[in-house]
């Protein structure tokens, strides 16, 4: 039994070593994935925080230099599809809490255009800014085709 | 036609459910007529879903936009080979192609069992069905590939662009051979635990399979990793994206199970842990499908959700909830008699390999559905992205290459510490000198120097074992050094193939290394005629070259690469526009060295082309990931070639089989 023991003790170490890697680096490397209206909310506490926005480029609002590889536009929220489904509307549409995003460095997506559906990655600046490292286009689901019927 | 199919599906459906019926009668009843009965059930269902596969083929290949699958996957000007490819480019189309393996899977396990393990295979093939019989459902009620639109439209709205590609015509199949063909071990060690053979006799007769499971789930991952590389135009070949980690988990786990199951097979013991390390592989094809497509997760290859989740989370369920049952039914029958001796061990190494493999599977899940976890626990979507994934699987594969190294050499039961030290004295100085030289090189990142003296270190030991082979062969017959070494290979093909295996993931390793810790990344913005450096090189945008052909637009900037003044190679980034898609994509130009890739992407255009945008990558090694994968896939042809001394034995035991018939005895199980 002794050795059974040495073995518990051995594989033990190896679930502790597997467990204390994953809670160090969790802490090191999560990112807040929020919406824009989350982004809106909880603003105060978002400050120099690693995020990633989920949300719809505002149409209008792009504005790209290739000399300098600057990226400019407004992120809005991503309406609810079951929502605009629905016969209900609105009688007054709101304008929609939209945030101004800046990427620089980065080439501008293929995918990206005005009302595309785009994940920005970066931090949110005091001036409710975003400071993006990189923008992410969504691609067009491999696997449901868009019903336009 | 698409009423051909959809009726095809049913009997199929039907087929399935008596085949069980069947099985459960013949088996309980010692009724060996079902058992033959319900052996023709599963091949007339594998026929249904062949004709089904068939009628949305044709359909596909004649652009009939009637089926609404054609419509919304392909069009006119698809190029046929792509149409082909279409079948799974859909959800439908996916779905279908699963099952159609699954069934000529079931019907090949059948053949082999017609008449051995008449004790298991009956409830092996009930298993399967119960999984067949899922999917058919879902084919027949949930997400029918044979819908038809009530207007046929003129032209498709085409295959997505980016899944017109080669890889991406040949990734998918493989990767779902790898799922799919998992199922049948798994059927087996589930019937192992209904039926109360708890021997290895599952393992044995399904060790192919398995084989056969992570050779696919090797080339499925490796040709997706290439066809990122070379389509996604960001210069790297895996993102720890959900979509991948979904592919990479079962690979995971089986590569453990290959290696305990051998502990079992010798030593009669970890029972409990491989029939665990079957359910959870299994499971986590399931997992994967699931998270693919119900949209709990989101990736960047963002997939809309389809509705099918909850369906198939709940066969997930189903599956661990009544796997987990029979464990703990049998637990105490699973108990093994043999204990570990010493930590220095063969059995010790795999065991602490098997942790190893576990626990990076089990980090890689726990980051793909911590935002999902994370939400539910703190109502605040928390993602953690590619750092995550690197900082913890880091470290545990420098562990895994380690025990790769030491596993081989150290011997079952324990070693003494003299033949520790004459196994290891001369791999452990080639790993000090490798990581010496790297050191004098220049390289002061600590994992680089880690993971290049364990690399020197696993050649070593690997280098040792096939001496040893060849000089013992050299001794005792006398042959020369070639020839002992390709009968060594060839007479020993599971132990030496398995080697070539570890050195295919060796050299994969440090191409993961170079490329990860070297990568130089620059973009810049150039007129035409003017030049910019990368590393040693020097790229001059010479122009624009437009092209027009009906089913897309392609602009490709040419490019001049010098060296020291000197002309390399051109090469021609593009941009390419689908027209039927409306949709912009990018062709990415690689020049590729045992050194180093220059990866050039065309980035944007500008002032029509007048000014254009690159971005280049100069990866070192990179090539070593894909040579890498092939001498893995090549091992694992040598470990599945049929063995001569194994086929003689199947061979008798079938003649035995064929003589009882002839002599007019009754063969258990024969037609």
């Amino acid at each position: 039994m002794r050795f059974k023991l040495r073995f518990v003790i051995g594989s033990a170490l190896i679930v502790a070593a597997v467990a204390y890697l994953i809670i160090t680096a969790i802490r090191t490397t999560s990112e807040y994935y929020l919406t824009v209206n989350e982004v809106a909310a909880r603003q105060a506490e978002l400050g120099g925080q690693a995020l990633r926005v989920a949300g719809r480029v505002k149409p209008g609002t792009i504005a790209w230099d290739p000399s300098s590889l600057t990226l400019k536009f407004a992120i809005i929220t991503i309406p609810d599809p079951a929502a605009a489904d629905g016969a209900v509307k609105p009688v007054v549409e709101t304008d929609p809490v939209a945030f101004n995003v800046t990427c620089t460095g980065e080439p501008k997506p293929d995918m990206f255009a005005d009302g595309r559906d785009v994940i920005v990655e970066g931090k949110l600046l005091p001036s409710g800014e975003i400071a993006a490292t990189q923008v992410l286009t969504s691609c067009p689901s491999k696997y449901q085709a868009k019903k336009n019927r | 036609m698409p009423e051909l199919g959809r009726l095809a599906l049913l009997v199929a459906l039907v087929l399935a459910l008596y085949s069980i019926g069947a099985n459960l009668f013949g088996a309980t009843r010692n009724r060996p007529e079902f058992l033959t009965s319900a052996r023709h059930a599963l091949w007339a269902m594998c026929a249904m879903v062949t004709i089904a596969i068939i009628v949305l083929w044709n359909g596909l290949l004649n652009s009939d936009f009637s089926l609404e699958y054609v419509a919304a996957y392909s069009s006119t000007t698809l190029p046929t080979a792509y149409k082909i490819t279409a079948l799974w480019g859909g959800q439908q189309g996916s779905l279908l192609f699963w099952t159609w393996l699954l069934s000529i899977f079931t019907s090949i396990a059948c053949f082999q069992n017609r008449r051995r393990n008449p004790e298991i295979a009956p409830y092996a093939m009930v298993v399967l069905a119960v999984v067949a019989i899922f999917f058919l459902g879902m084919l027949n009620f949930v997400t029918r590939p044979f819908d038809l639109l009530a207007v046929a439209p003129v032209e498709g709205t085409d295959l997505n662009p980016l899944l017109q590609n080669y890889w991406m015509a040949i990734h998918p199949p493989s990767l779902y051979t790898g799922y799919v063909s998992s199922t049948v071990p798994f059927a087996f060690g589930a019937a192992a635990l209904i039926s109360g053979r708890l021997d290895d006799s599952w393992i044995r007769s399904t060790r192919r399979w398995a084989i056969f499971s992570w050779f696919f789930l090797t080339l499925g991952n490796m040709f997706g990793a290439r066809w990122a590389y070379e389509v996604l135009g960001w210069g790297g070949y895996w993102a720890w994206d959900p979509v991948e980690n979904a592919a990479f988990m079962p690979w995971l786990v089986m590569t453990a199970y290959l290696h305990s199951v051998m502990i079992q097979e010798r030593k009669d013991m970890l029972k409990v842990w491989n029939l665990s390390l079957i359910g959870l592989a299994f499971g986590l094809t399931i997992f994967g499908t699931f998270i693919t497509r119900s949209g709990v997760i989101s990736s960047v290859h963002s997939f809309t959700q389809s509705g099918l989740g909850p369906y198939f989370l709940s066969f997930l369920i189903f599956v661990v909830v009544s796997y987990t049952g029979l464990l703990i039914f049998r637990s105490g029958e699973l108990r093994s008699p043999a204990e570990f001796e010493s930590y220095l061990s063969r059995e010790a190494a795999f065991l602490f390999n098997n942790l190893v493999l576990v626990g990076i599977a089990f980090a890689v899940f726990w980051g793909t559905i911590f935002p999902v976890l994370s939400e539910a626990v703190r109502g605040v979507k928390i993602t953690v992205g590619p750092p995550f994934f690197n900082r913890v699987n880091g470290p545990l594969a420098l562990g895994l290459v380690f025990l790769m190294g030491v596993g081989p050499l150290i011997a079952w039961r324990r070693t003494t510490p003299r033949n520790l030290i004459r196994s290891f004295a001369a791999p452990v100085s080639s790993g000090v000198a490798a990581g010496l030289i790297a050191f004098a090189y220049g390289i002061r990142v600590w994992y680089v120097l880690a993971a290049l003296s364990l690399a020197a270190f696993v050649m070593g030991t690997i280098l040792v074992e096939f001496r040893r082979g060849v000089s013992a062969r050299r001794h005792m017959v006398g042959e020369a050094p070639a020839v002992a070494l390709v009968n060594l290979v060839a007479k020993n093909n599971r132990r030496y193939g398995g080697y070539i295996i570890h050195v295919g993931v060796i050299v994969a390793f440090v191409g993961i290394v170079g490329s990860s810790f070297f990568r130089t990344e620059v973009k810049q913005t150039v007129r035409q005629g003017q030049s910019f450096a990368v590393g040693p090189y020097q790229l001059r945008y010479l122009g624009l070259s437009p092209l027009d052909t009906p089913h897309l637009e392609m602009a490709t900037a040419d490019i001049e690469v010098l060296r020291d003044g000197r002309e390399v190679t051109e090469m021609a980034p593009a941009k390419v526009f689908y027209k039927r898609q409306q949709q912009p994509a990018t062709k990415v130009a690689i020049r590729s060295t045992p050194f180093a890739d220059l990866y050039v992407v065309l980035a944007g255009l500008d002032d029509n082309g007048k000014q254009a945008t690159f971005e280049v990558f100069l990866t070192p090694l990179v090539f070593w990931l894909w040579a890498g994968g092939l001498l893995m896939v090549m091992g694992t042809v040598v470990v599945m070639w049929p063995n001569v001394r194994e086929r003689a034995a199947i061979a008798a035991t079938l003649r035995g089989a064929v003589d009882r018939e002839m002599a007019g005895e009754p063969v258990p199980g024969g037609d």
